[in-house]
Order: C-alpha cells, then sequence, then structure tokens
C-alpha cells in the first residue's frame, strides 16, 4: 500500500460518548466497531454509516477497554470499577462479571475460541478468566509483573502483555515458557503485528518500538508524536507497511514501518487521542479522542 | 423409509424406549382425562395426579396441597371427633356461636372491648379515622353499592377533628391557612391598638401631621399581611403534578421497555430539546451519579479526577456544534413547538415580537489576559537602586528611643507611610516621637527605614521570583527570555561561586555567608551544580549543601523551598542527598570526570522529576548505553494452568508433571519454624560455641559431663538458683586421661541400656519403680546428678535444635574429626570400645544399677553438706531433660540408627517411667564421679582451651 492509500479524510463523527473516549474498537471483519468511555458506557456503531447502534450500561467507573468475540455475539470490558464485564451483544445484558483484580483493568481481551477473557490490570496482573464455566474465579493469574500491566495481545498460544514495568511479557502456553522482553521504558500499549512475527510496543517516552518477536531484537522506533502520560494506542495498517499512533496533541502519525519516516501526520481531534483501530481489510481507521468523538477515517 | 421398514423382519417384541414409554403413557391419561394438554397454552395447563385431580394450587390457595384434599373438610366429615353420646350421659346440643371460631383480636373488636385511644384525647385523629371506616364499612354492607369491596382510605375522612385542629379553629385558625401568619397578625393587631391609644393621647397635642403620617403607616400594615394571607393560602394548598398521558398506547404500556436507549431520543425529539442541552446536562449527571459495583465506602479518589481535562477541551466542541447547521435547525423547531404551546385559540401569534432581546456577544478576552491581578511591586524595592541610601548614622544614645526607633521603622516598612503619617498625628505632643518631625534621632530613623525597606524588598522580591516556578510552568529562565532579561551568570571561573551566584539573597543569608567560610564551595565549580538546568533548584541545592556541611548562621526558610509543597521538598531532599554523596564521592576520588559523568547520570536520571530539561550529551550518550542494553531478553519457566490450556486448546506442557512446590504456607509450618528462629536468636552465641562440643561430645561418648560451657543462659532458662551447683558438678566431674573416658563411657552406656532395660522390665511385670522410694540422702546426691545431667541436656536441646534446623549431626561429626587433634581421634577409639562394650553390658544393667546405693553414700554427706534440698517438681523437671538427653545419645552412639519417630516416642513417654530411669542412672553416675580428683580439673581445663583454640 502507497502512502496516498492512507486513511486521511474524515468520513464519520460518531457522536455521543459523555466526555472521553478511551478505547475505540473495530469488530473482527470491521464492520462494526466498539467505542468505551468515561461515561460508563459501551456504545457500539456502524463507523462506514455512522450510526449509533446501541448502548451498554452496567459499568460502575470509566471502561478503559472493550473487545469483541470473532463471532459478535459476545463483549468483554473492564475498567475502573476492578470488574471484567462480559456482555451478550444482542441484549446488552451482562452474562458475567468477574472480580478479582485489585485495582483498575486496563485492557481486555479474548482468545481465539472467545472461551477465555484475559484482562491487565492496574494491580500488576493479568488474570484469564473462564467464559465457559459459571466460575468468577480466575483460572490462572499471572502476577509477575513490576508494574501496572497496560495493554495484552493474545495469540493462538500465547498471551503478551506489556507494562509500566517496561517488559513486554510473552507467555508461551503451549511451552510453559515466559519471555520477557525489557524495553527500558514504561510500554504503554501493544500490538502485533499482522503476520504475528512482530510486536509493536508504544512506549511512554514517546517512543513507538517495533520488536521482533522471535528475537526479541529492536527492529525499529519510531518518534515524533507525544505520549508521556496517557495509555494511547498504537497499531499497524492491516497490510504492515505502515504504523500509525495517536499523539497527545490530537495529532495522527503515520510512519513508514521499513525506515521510521513519519509518512503523514494531521490534526485528528482536539484534544489526545487515546485509541486508534484499523480496519482489519480496507484502508479505514477509527480515532478515539478525550474530545468525545470518534472519527471515521478513509482514504 | 416405508419400504425400507418393509424390507426387514421384526421377531418379538421390540424394546421400547423408556421415555416412549413414559410419554406415551402420560398422553393416555390426559387423554382420558379428557383434556389435551399440547392443545393448551403452558399457563392454562392443569397439573392432576392419577386421577384427575388438581395437584397444585396458587400460593394463596393454600399453595401445593393442604389440609384434606385442599378443603378444610376430614375424612369423618363434619362430625367433630370428640362428639360422645351415650344412654347415661346424653351429649348435649351444643351451639355453635361465632365466637368459637374467631381469634382474640377479633372478639375484643367484636364485643368492643379494643384499646383505643378515646375521643378525648385523640390528638392526630387516628381514632376517629379508624371509626368512621369502620362505619363506613358497616353501612356499605348494609346497603351494597355498586363497586364491590372494601371503600378505599382515601375516600374516608374522620369525621372529628382531632384536638390540635380543634384549638387551631378556636384560636382563629381556617382551614387550608399556614399558622404562621396568624400569629403576625395578632402582634400587628396589638401594634394597631397600641397606636391608637397613643393617637388618643396625642389627639390633645393636635399634631395632624402625626396621625396622617401613622395612618397611612397603618394602611400599610394592614395591607401586608392580607397579601401575606394570600400568599401563604397558595402555599399550604398541594400542590397536584399531573402527568398527562399524551400518547396513544394503552394504560401501562411502555413502548421503550425493550429498548430504553430509544426513549431518549424520543423525549429529545418530543421535547425538542437542543441536543447539545442534554448532553451537558446528562454529563453532569453522569459524573455525580454513585458508582455500581464499587462500595458505597469508597470515595472518589485522585485516581477519579479526570486526567483528560484540559480545561477547554469542552467549550471548543461545543463551540463547533453550534456552528454546524443542524443546529439551527433544532432551535427553529423549538420556536415552532413554542409557539404552537403559547397560541391560544382564537389568538394569532404576532409576526413581529417587540420583546425581541437583543444579544451581546462577550467582550472578547485577550489572549495573553491574566485573570488575576498582580500589584506591582512596593514602591521601596524599585526606589532602592535609584535612592541613594542615607547615612550611616550612630544610634542615638539613649536607648529607649533606639529600640523606639526602629521599631516604628520596622513597622513603616511593613506598613507603608501612611502609618508613618498616622503615628506623627497622633504622637504630635509626645516628646519622644519627635523624631518623625525630624528632631532627635530623625537621621537615624531614616536610616532604619532604609534598611527596613531594603530587608523587605529583597524579600518581596524572593518571594515574586520563586512563587511562579513553584506554580506554573513558567521558569524564572524562561520568563527572563521572554522580558529579554539577560540570565544570571553562573561559570566556573568565578571564584565565590556561591554568594556571586545568588542574585538575590536576603540579608540573612549574607549574614550566614561571612560568618562562615566557603572554602569548599569554590573548589568543584560546576561539578557542584547538578541541577544548573534549574537555577531555582540549584538555589536550593546549594543551601542544602550548605547546611550539610557548614555551620553558621541558618535561614529558617529554606530557600523558597517552603512554598513547596510537602513531598515535592522530600522528594527534591532526597535527590540533593543524592547529589551530595556523588560529590563527596568525587572529592574522595579526586576523579573528575568520573563525578561529572555520576552527576549528569544523576541529574539525566531524574529527569522527569526536574520537567522541561533538555537533552544534554550525557542524557544522549545515556540514550546509547540504553540502545545497547535494550531490549534486554530474559527467559523464565512459566506454569499455565491446565484449564487455561484447555481453553486455548492447548496440550498441558506441564501435564504429568508435579505441581511445583507449594511455598511453605501451611500453618503448621509457620507454627513449627516460627518458635525456632525466636530460638536461635536467643541462643546464637552458645549454640555456635556449643556446636563442636556437642559434636565432640557426641563422637566421645564418653565424657558427658567434661565440657566447659557457658551455662549461664541455661541455667537462666532451665536451673533455678544452685549456681554453685552446677559450677562444681562441671568441674568435679572432670575426667582426667582416656582410659578412664573409656570406663565411663561404658558406665554411662551401661546406666543408660541399664535404665531401659529397668523400664522394659517394668513393663513387662506391670510393675512400676516409686520414685519414692528413694531416701533422701539419695535424694539429694540425685538432685546434682540431675543437674549434673541437665547441663547435658540443655546440650542436647541445643543438639535438637541443631537437627531442626536440618544440620545434620553426623556431617558435624566428620567436621570435627577433622578439625580435631590425635586426642580426639583417641576419643573417637574409645568411643568403639565403649559401643563395643555395651552390646555387652546390656545384661549387666541390673548390676550397676545395684552397685550404685554403696557409692551414693560415699557423695552424699560431701553433697549434702551444700545443698538444700531442691524442690520434687524441679527434679523431676531436671530428669525428664536428662532422659531426653539420654536419648539423644542413644542416638548418637547408634550412629542416627534411631529413627526420629523413635526417638519422639521416647520423649513422650510418660514421667513416671521417666523417674524410674532416672533414679537408676543415678546409681550408675556416681559411679564415675567420685574418681574425679581437683587436681585433674585443671588439667582437663587446660585441654579444653586447646580444643577451643584448635
Amino acid at each position: 500500500m502507497s502512502a496516498a492509500n492512507l486513511p486521511r479524510t474524515e468520513s464519520n463523527v460518531l457522536r455521543g460518548h459523555e466526555g472521553a473516549v478511551l478505547a475505540a474498537r473495530f469488530n473482527a471483519n470491521g464492520e462494526y466497531c466498539l467505542s468505551c468511555g468515561k461515561d460508563r458506557t459501551i456504545r457500539l456503531w456502524n463507523p462506514h454509516r455512522g450510526l449509533h447502534i446501541k448502548t451498554y450500561k452496567s459499568h460502575g467507573r470509566e471502561v478503559r477497554d472493550v473487545h469483541v468475540t470473532p463471532d459478535n455475539s459476545k463483549l468483554s470490558s473492564c475498567g475502573g470499577d476492578r470488574q471484567v464485564f462480559y456482555w451478550d451483544v444482542a441484549t446488552g445484558r451482562v452474562i458475567r462479571k468477574f472480580r478479582g483484580h485489585d485495582s483498575e483493568v486496563n485492557a481486555v481481551k479474548f482468545n481465539e475460541y472467545a472461551s477465555v477473557v484475559v484482562s491487565a490490570g492496574y494491580d500488576r496482573s493479568v488474570r484469564a478468566w473462564d467464559c465457559r464455566s459459571h466460575s468468577t474465579e480466575p483460572i490462572q493469574i499471572i502476577d509477575n509483573f513490576l508494574d501496572s500491566v497496560m495493554s495484552v495481545c493474545l495469540t493462538k498460544t500465547e498471551i503478551i502483555a506489556g507494562s509500566v514495568d517496561g517488559t513486554v511479557r510473552t507467555f508461551d502456553i503451549r511451552m510453559g515458557r515466559e519471555i520477557s522482553d525489557n524495553l527500558g521504558q514504561p510500554v504503554n500499549c501493544i500490538s502485533l503485528s499482522n503476520d504475528g512475527n512482530c510486536v509493536l510496543a508504544g512506549c511512554l517516552d514517546s517512543t513507538i518500538r517495533l520488536l521482533d518477536r522471535s528475537a526479541g531484537e529492536l527492529l525499529q522506533e519510531y518518534k515524533g508524536h507525544t505520549c508521556k502520560s496517557f495509555k494511547m494506542d498504537c497499531c499497524l495498517t492491516n497490510t504492515d507497511a505502515h504504523v500509525t499512533g495517536g499523539s497527545e496533541d490530537g495529532y495522527i502519525y503515520f510512519w513508514d514501518l521499513v525506515d521510521a519516516t513519519v509518512v503523514s501526520s494531521f490534526r485528528a481531534h482536539s484534544s489526545v487521542v487515546t485509541s486508534v483501530s484499523y480496519h482489519p481489510k480496507d484502508d479505514c481507521m477509527i480515532t478515539a479522542s478525550v474530545d468525545g468523538t470518534i472519527r471515521v477515517w478513509k482514504s | 423409509m416405508s419400504s425400507d421398514d418393509e424390507d426387514f423382519v421384526f421377531f418379538g417384541k421390540p424394546i421400547e424406549r423408556e421415555e416412549e414409554v413414559t410419554t406415551r403413557k402420560k398422553k393416555a391419561i390426559s387423554e382420558a382425562s379428557g383434556q389435551l394438554r399440547t392443545s393448551l397454552p403452558v399457563w392454562k395447563q392443569e397439573v392432576t395426579d392419577e386421577e384427575g385431580r388438581r395437584r397444585f394450587h396458587g400460593a394463596f390457595t393454600g399453595g401445593y396441597s393442604a389440609g384434606y384434599y385442599n378443603s378444610v373438610g376430614s375424612k369423618e366429615g363434619w362430625t367433630p371427633q370428640t362428639f360422645t353420646s351415650s344412654r347415661k350421659n346424653r351429649a348435649e346440643v351444643t351451639k355453635q356461636s361465632i365466637y368459637n371460631f374467631l381469634d382474640e383480636d377479633e372478639k375484643a373488636d367484636m364485643e368492643g372491648r379494643s384499646v383505643g385511644t378515646s375521643m378525648q384525647f385523640d390528638t392526630f385523629g387516628f381514632t376517629a379515622a379508624e371509626i368512621a371506616r369502620k362505619q363506613a364499612d358497616k353501612e356499605q354492607q348494609q346497603r351494597p353499592s355498586t363497586i364491590p369491596g372494601p371503600v378505599p382510605d382515601e375516600l374516608i375522612v374522620p369525621v372529628t377533628e382531632s384536638i390540635g385542629v380543634k384549638l387551631l379553629l378556636k384560636m382563629g385558625w381556617r382551614q387550608g391557612r399556614s399558622i404562621k401568619d396568624s400569629n403576625k397578625n395578632s402582634i400587628n393587631d396589638a401594634r394597631r391598638q397600641a397606636r391608637k391609644a397613643f393617637l388618643a393621647l396625642s389627639d390633645n397635642a393636635g399634631s395632624k401631621n402625626a396621625y396622617s403620617k401613622l395612618n397611612e403607616e397603618d394602611d400599610e400594615d394592614v395591607s401586608d399581611p392580607r397579601a401575606d394571607d394570600e400568599n401563604q393560602f397558595s402555599k399550604t394548598m398541594t400542590a397536584h403534578v399531573f402527568n398527562p398521558k399524551q400518547d396513544l398506547f394503552g394504560l401501562g404500556y411502555d413502548p421503550f421497555k425493550q429498548a430504553p436507549e430509544f426513549r431518549e431520543k424520543k423525549r429529545l425529539r418530543m421535547s425538542g430539546k437542543t441536543e447539545m442541552e442534554g448532553y451537558r446536562s446528562l454529563s453532569i449527571k453522569a459524573k455525580v451519579g454513585p458508582g455500581f459495583g464499587i462500595g458505597a465506602l469508597e470515595d472518589l479518589d485522585t485516581e477519579d479526577a479526570d486526567v483528560y481535562d484540559s480545561g477547554y477541551d469542552f467549550q471548543d466542541t461545543y463551540v463547533q456544534e453550534i456552528e454546524e447547521p443542524s443546529k439551527v435547525k433544532v432551535d427553529t423547531l423549538r420556536i415552532l413547538n413554542v409557539k404552537k404551546d403559547d397560541v391560544l385559540p382564537g389568538f394569532k401569534a404576532a409576526s413581529k415580537s417587540e420583546g425581541s432581546l437583543e444579544r451581546f456577544d462577550p467582550p472578547v478576552i485577550p489572549k495573553d489576559f491574566i485573570p488575576h491581578h498582580k500589584f506591582p511591586a512596593p514602591l521601596g524595592v524599585d526606589d532602592k537602586n535609584a535612592e541613594t541610601p542615607p547615612p550611616e548614622v550612630s544610634p542615638p544614645e539613649d536607648n529607649n528611643l533606639r529600640v523606639l526607633v526602629e521599631g516604628v521603622a520596622t513597622l513603616v516598612a511593613r506598613c507603608g507611610k501612611l502609618f508613618e503619617d498616622l503615628s506623627k498625628e497622633k504622637n504630635q505632643s509626645n516628646p519622644l516621637f519627635d523624631f518623625l518631625r525630624g528632631g532627635n534621632g530623625s537621621d537615624f530613623y531614616i536610616r532604619k527605614l532604609w534598611e527596613e525597606r531594603q530587608k523587605r524588598g529583597d524579600q518581596a522580591k524572593l518571594w515574586e521570583d520563586k512563587k511562579p516556578q513553584s506554580s506554573e510552568k513558567l521558569t524564572a529562565e524562561k520568563r527572563g527570555k521572554l522580558l529579554g532579561e539577560k540570565a544570571l551568570e553562573r561559570s566556573s571561573i568565578e571564584t565565590s561561586s556561591l554568594v556571586a551566584s545568588l542574585g538575590s539573597v536576603n540579608v540573612q543569608f549574607k549574614l550566614a555567608d561571612t560568618f562562615t567560610s566557603t572554602p569548599s564551595a569554590n573548589e568543584q565549580g560546576d561539578i557542584r551544580k547538578p541541577f544548573h538546568d534549574d537555577p531555582e533548584k540549584q538555589k536550593r541545592f546549594e543551601q542544602f549543601m550548605k547546611e550539610k556541611y557548614e555551620g553558621g548562621l541558618r535561614t529558617k526558610d529554606s530557600g523558597g523551598s517552603s512554598n513547596m509543597a510537602e513531598s515535592a521538598r522530600a522528594r527534591e531532599r532526597l535527590e540533593f542527598e543524592a547529589a551530595a554523596a556523588a560529590i563527596e564521592k568525587g572529592n574522595s576520588a579526586k576523579g573528575k570526570t568520573a563525578t561529572n559523568q555520576l552527576l549528569s547520570d544523576l541529574s539525566s536520571g531524574l529527569q522527569f522529576t526536574i520537567g522541561g530539561i533538555e537533552k544534554d550529551k550525557a542524557l544522549q550518550s545515556e540514550e546509547l548505553i540504553a540502545k545497547a542494553m535494550y531490549p534486554k531478553r530474559e527467559e523464565f519457566q512459566w506454569r499455565p494452568a491446565p484449564i487455561l490450556c484447555k481453553r486455548f486448546d492447548l496440550t498441558d506442557p506441564y501435564m504429568g508433571k508435579p505441581p511445583p512446590a507449594p511455598r511453605m504456607k501451611s500453618k503448621m509450618d509457620s507454627l513449627m519454624f516460627m518458635p525456632d528462629s525466636i530460638k536461635k536468636a536467643k541462643v546464637e552465641e552458645p549454640v555456635v560455641q556449643d556446636r563442636q562440643e556437642i559434636e565432640k561430645e557426641v563422637e566421645n561418648e564418653v565424657e558427658p559431663e567434661n565440657v566447659e560451657r557457658p551455662v549461664d543462659l541455661y541455667k537462666a532458662i532451665f536451673s533455678d538458683d544452685s549456681d554453685d551447683e552446677v559450677e562444681n558438678s562441671t568441674t568435679s566431674n572432670q575426667v582426667v586421661d582416656t582410659e578412664k573416658k573409656i570406663e565411663a563411657a561404658n558406665t554411662t552406656l551401661n546406666r543408660l541400656i541399664a535404665g531401659d532395660f529397668l523400664e522394659s522390665l517394668g513393663k513387662e511385670l506391670g510393675l512400676m519403680v516409686p520414685p519414692e522410694n528413694i531416701p533422701l540422702p539419695e535424694n539429694k546426691t540425685g538432685s546434682n546428678t540431675a543437674h549434673k545431667e541437665s547441663v547435658n541436656a540443655n546440650k542436647v536441646n541445643e543438639n535438637s535444635l541443631l537437627a531442626e534446623k536440618k544440620i545434620p549431626p553426623t556431617q558435624n561429626v566428620v567436621r570435627n574429626s577433622t578439625n580435631d587433634c590425635l586426642n580426639e581421634n583417641l576419643f573417637v577409639d574409645g568411643s568403639k570400645i565403649a559401643v563395643k562394650d555395651s552390646v555387652e553390658d546390656v545384661s549387666k544393667g541390673n548390676i550397676s544399677a545395684e552397685v550404685g546405693p554403696g557409692e551414693e553414700r560415699y557423695t552424699k554427706t560431701r553433697k549434702s553438706r551444700n545443698y538444700g534440698s531442691s524442690s520434687e517438681d524441679e527434679r523431676s523437671r531436671k530428669h525428664s531433660k536428662s532422659r531426653r538427653h539420654k536419648s539423644r545419645k542413644n542416638r548418637s552412639s547408634d550412629s542416627d540408627t534411631d529413627s526420629d519417630s523413635d526417638d519422639y516416642h521416647r520423649r513422650s513417654s510418660s514421667r513416671k517411667k521417666d523417674k524410674e530411669k532416672s533414679s537408676s542412672r543415678r546409681h550408675s553416675s556416681k559411679h564415675h564421679k567420685h574418681r574425679n580428683s581437683s587436681s585433674g580439673k585443671e588439667h582437663s581445663h587446660r585441654r579444653k582451651k586447646s580444643k577451643y583454640d584448635d
């Protein structure tokens, strides 16, 4: 994909959140998107038509992350109320609440089969919750971290989590190994490349780092944006050609994956861009911001 | 299918599935009962038993199955079972009355025996209401109305009024009025009366003016309460809020029941509220609302504060949205709505409204406007440089005057010129204040005033300098740049860097400097400025350094840090300490580059606390280092939970392997280890010393008492008051040569074995050798030996301690044997012999025990002189210890073949056996005791010393 195809024109603005939007995520096929924010709601949108479909309310504090199963039937969300909620998408009811985190929960993800929810919290732990049984106890607690765990990613066999202690830890379930890559800087967000070979780690020193997962080498560093105190997302485009991420000044940056040059940057929001999510197939991107809007960008 | 069926031939009766059978049966039953269940909806189906009777009833009609077939009847019908009638004793026809079937309270009600408030005292009218209700009920029963059932409570109003109401009515209160104003009225009345009386009096004076004036007042007064009256009247009326039904749905139907998110939209559309307004109000609500799923006690803490709130964000969006056309549309829509609502039938809304408000935009605030006023610095400060200081004047001779002048000068400097004028005016005639008017001491006053102003000006300036830095991001440097000021010189060439670099120091500071020499300050120069990026901080740091290393006067407020937060100050102090340590290190090493590096590291490491520092070279170099260092990869073992593997559809890599050793968490462990650790701490020193001896002892086996050891601790613990006894026993029982030792070994072994043998014999015969059999003098000696052994027991305690500490005694033996010299080897040989002998001696146990008493007499005389009798229980305690010691020794002699459990059993054997055993031991222990000579004592002493030296 050439730089010309980058989603730079605003196609829709999704308004409705009252206060900061903390995360916006496409669903598995990119047809819908979910957002959550400080107003304690999760909202389901059709970003392509700019429609607000449903609101999910039950959280007692801000909702920090949301994830939807590949079959779009269930949601999981987490936030400041220290709980992980497991929702039914259609009815909007909470199926289960997983309590156990001692502090705010920063990130949540389903595994491939949507049978496990993995959450990462401020309590320095990553917990795995079973969706199949009725137990609300975690089936696994990983508390090797030294500081708040900010972000978690799952592959078929691994749990990858980034923490403020500067490490990106990969827990290989198949091998029974923990691989810890210390970056020396607080890791804000991690995101997997589409081929699964690399992991992108947004650090709090205003640098996004690209790591090779097999060897643990630092492949590239992307700089230019500001990311110092907010939890912000970064991700790769669906072709893995560019790296994109928000900035605290409301800008969105696109870097070339290989030579780390800023291909494009433009002001997208009036305030901190908290979340970016790239469409799995099309040249489309959604960004969420503290200004309360979610914007849909297309090329 | 049918063709398939035809192909098969069936023999016999096919086995039917159970389900099918049951369903078929059910069907048959249902058909028999004449109703086809499947045709009916679920809630209409009735569950019946095999006889077709209804089995389930509603909760209010008796539940599952109540009474006799859900009736009040019985098998026998209504005939009471107590009914008996015979020829002699005819049953009376008992007349049943309704009272037989009523409860107590019902009866009370019926008979009017219920207790209630009498009408006389019915203050609140409850009883009246009750009676009225009953009356209504009665009436209704007599002539049934169209509405069945009891009359609703609201329709019945008590007929009588409460006593309070009656009172109020008597006082002139009427229904629907509030109580307050009648009082006011009465006051007004009283006033009016008073006025009239006054008028009548003043009529004579004939002042018409006053009359008319009063009359007017009166009128006003009269009119006022009336208005009040009306107001209050309207106030007491209950306001009925109507919620009119405006839609066409059926009563109670909620179209948004399943989709509440549309209700909001609908409401917005209906009410014509702008989206923005709704947004604002909702956002406010959302912020205040209580959390869900969070404890009520958990208050909103700092984390809850909106970190994203930068102040202007919302306004921005707000403005943006106003500019959108959709908003305008909504606005016009609302106007239309309003018109529709307001227009009365027959009236038309004016096309041109008169009272249209002209709107003015708020004044545009300049971008650089700061919303708080900054007063210009006091005049004195500005004048300070221009004003030439008045000549130095010696203070006046009069001490009182001097004090006065100084005081006034300070006050004037603080409060301004106004104070001077005031005091001048006040004390015009006072000769003491002549100096204000140019009299005596005026020169001194002027000088003093100038000085004070100087001082104050400095402080004020300092204050001004510091305030913005601590509160805002704007540092002095930044501001200086903005204003085009020159940065303060702070080069390393400057000799008196400390004094010169401080642009504005207060007088105290200066004083402190002059009083103290600053040699060390000049040496370092640049090194001493680890915070050169932040001059304020550097200043504070310098002061900190001074306070740390130098004497002299000190300022109370530490260089402007007083306006910092406590935590910030604490953190800074830590930084300073670190920096100071680094400097000191550099000083001692005299390696300038090293310190520089260190300091730069330090400052760069503290970068996030300092904030806004430009990257310097050191930082960059560090970054390079970091780059080289990171990312660092480490690998650990991690055990995923089996269920997690299952859920991820992976095979558990640790399947079949035992789970990792759990941390010692069980209560048992903590109980067992805790006291040990305490003991360890207690006897640590002796343990170290004793270990050798114990091991030696274990090895030697021959001389249990010959080792000198620090007994005082054990004395404190185990023995009560027999200090000299211990001394005696330890010193007097020392063995001189090895042959004797071997003998002793034999005897001890004999003793032990004999004890055991006796014990077992006693067990077999079912006999117990009571300790009372032993004569008193023997007891005394026994106590002596027992004590002697108790010392050993202590050692054994030690030993057991060691064993618990997982130090196998055998190991120690090995170590010891290598350490110790030749005679030790001899002992080993001896012990071997002893062991050999012991086997033979088992049979001789009895004999040795018998030998005992003869020797007893020998020692008895000596011992009995020395000590009083020790108490029985003390002795027994000692015995128990000595027994343990014995068992321990036994173990070691058998080269630890005894299992722990064995040992444990021995320990837990009863005390009686214990005594019995020890008594037998007592006999034998004397065997070698009497051999000890005082000359051998010293000898062995010396030998032991040398052993220690080894």
